[in-house]
């Protein structure tokens, strides 16, 4: 069950937190289910070819986060919470509302103003699928 | 000291080498024939050529594989594998030695069994012959040793100065010996306590030269 | 059930014109150690006296539990060195070295030599004189890797290769460490390969060891602080700063002792935190030897 993960060299951002991050996504989608076994921390490490202190830093990390489970010696699986993929996906939308949250009080937009955006934006999206279908 | 990394280390320099080997032995072998044409001139050139080409091949085998070992960086690579200095210092002294035994032997023993055949003519040059033989070989062990240590095209020139010039000074030397030169005029071997007590002291020379390179590898404490 | 692969204990070595000093670090078994220096920093005379090719004036060394130099010859049975400065004999062929690196080492691995081959783009019959220079680093690297040994040390294995032999490399190099009784001790300029894959890092610089520590220590430690201070402020005190630039109302502070306290302690004296951004290994590298080299340790 080797679903690679992708490292990006130009993204910024710590590369223990990109892994961190790409696994929370899996589990969110349901890609990699609870309990199932994920690839130790050696082997991600070499098929990402990075280091493996970094590997094992964001599966120390995710653990604390309950989103894996180590067993000692004999690897890592996904937290057999049935809750967990569900709680992912509403944790990283929660994430998402924040920041929106934060732009629309840069831009100065009343809660009023910012729903009715939301209500467009949603409009926008059914219309769309919506004009795919009838493509 | 690990013999079969030796053995491996002294193959890989004769492998490297080969052509410089069959250079010299098919150097050799002209000079010989030139000698074995029979006349007086011709024997002259002949044991020249010898000469030169023996301290040729010695030289060259021996710049070869230590001073060229160290110019071309291969020295690295080398010491990279299971060795100690002991193993690399046996293993250079054997495979240039060896190799240069090789021409030196058949040279040797061949001007011999020229001058011993046909029986009677020259017989009596046979114990020179041999006295100089072995100082050639004193020659390139000092050249083949200080080669090893100093890793240097320059020391090791200068040593194949000083091995040439010996020579021609042993040369001149045991030449004028009383009791050798009379019987360089003879027709049969004289062997004389001289020649042994000179015999003795070459093979001693070569004893101490080697030692001597174990010596002075063994205090080197930067290996590149 | 760490044993340390590598052990060095106050090693010093002089030279003419340049002295290593009391060297220090500790590689423990299957991880991989970066070694960063300038050139002329001491990268290889370091790693020539862990080879027991330099043998140290003071100091100890242990490198796979032999003691150096006077265990060489046992200890490099295990290790697959490659250094920038080593050649391989020209006038052989590339099958030649393989064949004589297989009549030494008990452990060659002949297909996994085949698929290097293939996957370094080698010819093994060509003769190593007509390779290109990259393609000599890896061939070198190729008879190191195709042994399994327990230790790999390699001097500036990266360096001089184009991106795709690059990547190639890194990613045998990794693979070595999928065994995590094997251990990788590389020296380089290249810091991004550096900090990618190690999971210790060294600094040298002018033959002293200026810092080691774990790679994600050293990303977490260091930051470069954007402040706005209001004017006729003075600059907050934040601990280990290195560096200070930017202007007086906008200075940007290079801190090496980060902590995410730092910042209410500096919004508290009226500056506000524009960004905290991270470094690069490079960036820190540089940070770190530059402030030695004025002084400048507030």
């Amino acid at each position: 069950m080797h679903s690679d993960l992708v490292i990006s060299q130009s993204d910024g951002r710590p590369m223990y937190l990109q892994i961190m991050e790409q696994i929370r996504q899996r589990v969110a989608v349901g890609e990699w289910v609870p309990g199932e076994e994920i690839p130790s921390i050696r082997q991600l490490a070499v098929a990402l070819r990075v280091s493996v202190i970094t590997v094992k830093r964001a599966y120390l990390e995710l653990e604390r986060e309950g989103v894996i489970v180590t067993q000692q010696g004999k690897g890592s699986i996904v937290a057999p919470d049935p809750e967990l993929s569900p709680r992912l996906y509403d944790q990283e939308f929660t994430e998402h509302l924040d920041q929106v949250v934060r732009l629309a009080a840069l831009l100065g937009l009343t809660p009023e103003e910012l729903a009715a955006r939301l209500r467009e934006a949603s409009e926008r999206l059914t219309t769309g699928r919506v004009t795919k279908e009838t493509l | 000291m690990n013999y079969s990394m030796v053995k491996i280390l002294i193959m890989k320099d004769w492998y490297l080498l080969r052509w410089a080997i069959l250079a010299s032995l098919a150097g050799g072998v002209i000079s010989l024939g030139i000698i074995a044409t029979g006349n007086k001139a011709a024997f002259m050139l002949g044991l020249i050529l010898l000469v030169t080409v023996l301290i040729v091949a010695g030289a060259h085998i021996a710049s070869t594989t230590m001073v060229t070992e160290r110019k071309e960086q291969t020295l690295a690579f080398i010491m990279s594998l299971p060795i100690s200095y002991r193993e690399y210092t046996a293993a250079k002294l054997l495979a240039n030695l060896l190799m240069f035994l090789v021409p030196w032997l058949v040279l040797t023993l061949g001007s011999i069994a020229l001058l011993a055949y046909p029986p009677g003519k020259s017989m009596g040059l046979i114990p020179f012959t041999a006295l100089m033989s072995v100082e050639i070989l004193v020659s390139t062990c000092l050249i083949v040793a200080v080669a090893l240590i100093s890793e240097s095209q320059g020391w090791t020139i200068g040593a194949i100065l000083v091995g040439n010039v010996a020579l021609n000074f042993v040369g001149y030397w045991v030449a004028h010996i009383a009791s050798i030169a009379k019987g360089m005029e003879g027709s049969s071997v004289q062997w004389t306590p001289a020649a042994s007590a000179l015999l003795l002291a070459e093979f001693a020379t070569i004893a101490l030269i080697l030692g001597s390179a174990f010596f002075f590898q063994a205090r080197k404490k930067d290996f590149l | 059930m760490n044993d340390l692969s590598v052990q060095f204990q106050g090693v010093s070595k002089k030279y003419r014109h340049f002295t290593l000093d009391n060297i220090s670090f500790e590689l423990p078994a299957g991880s991989i150690m970066g070694f960063i220096g300038a050139n002329g920093a001491g990268k290889s005379t370091t790693i020539r006296i862990l080879m027991g090719l330099v043998h140290q004036d003071k100091g100890a060394v242990r490198v796979l539990g032999h003691a150096m130099p006077a265990e060489q010859a046992a200890a490099k049975l295990d290790i697959g060195f490659v250094s920038e400065d080593m050649r391989l004999y020209g006038a052989a062929s590339l099958a030649w070295h393989m064949e004589f690196i297989r009549s030494i080492y008990p452990h060659w691995d002949q297909p996994y030599a085949e698929s290097l081959l293939k996957r370094f783009d080698l010819k093994a019959e060509q003769k190593i004189k007509g390779l290109s220079h990259g393609q000599r680093v890896k061939a070198a690297l190729l008879l190191a890797l195709a042994r399994s040994p327990r230790l790999l040390v390699l001097d500036e294995p990266t360096t001089g290769l184009d991106p795709v032999a690059r990547h190639e490399v890194i990613s045998e190099l990794m693979a070595v460490l999928a065994d995590q009784e094997r251990t990788i001790l590389f020296s380089s300029h290249n810091t991004l390969d550096v900090e990618q894959i190690s999971d210790q890092i060294t600094f040298i610089d002018r033959g002293r060891i200026i810092d080691s520590a774990d790679k994600e220590v050293f990303l977490d430690r260091w930051r470069r602080l954007r402040l706005v201070l209001p004017p006729d402020a003075a600059l907050p005190r934040v601990p280990g700063i290195v560096e200070i630039g930017g202007s007086g109302r906008l200075p940007v502070l290079t801190t090496n002792s980060f902590e995410p306290a730092m910042l209410s302690a500096c919004q508290s004296t009226g500056a506000t935190v524009q960004a905290v951004d991270s470094m690069t290994l490079e960036e820190i590298f540089v940070a770190n030897v530059q402030s030695r080299r004025e002084g400048q340790t507030v």
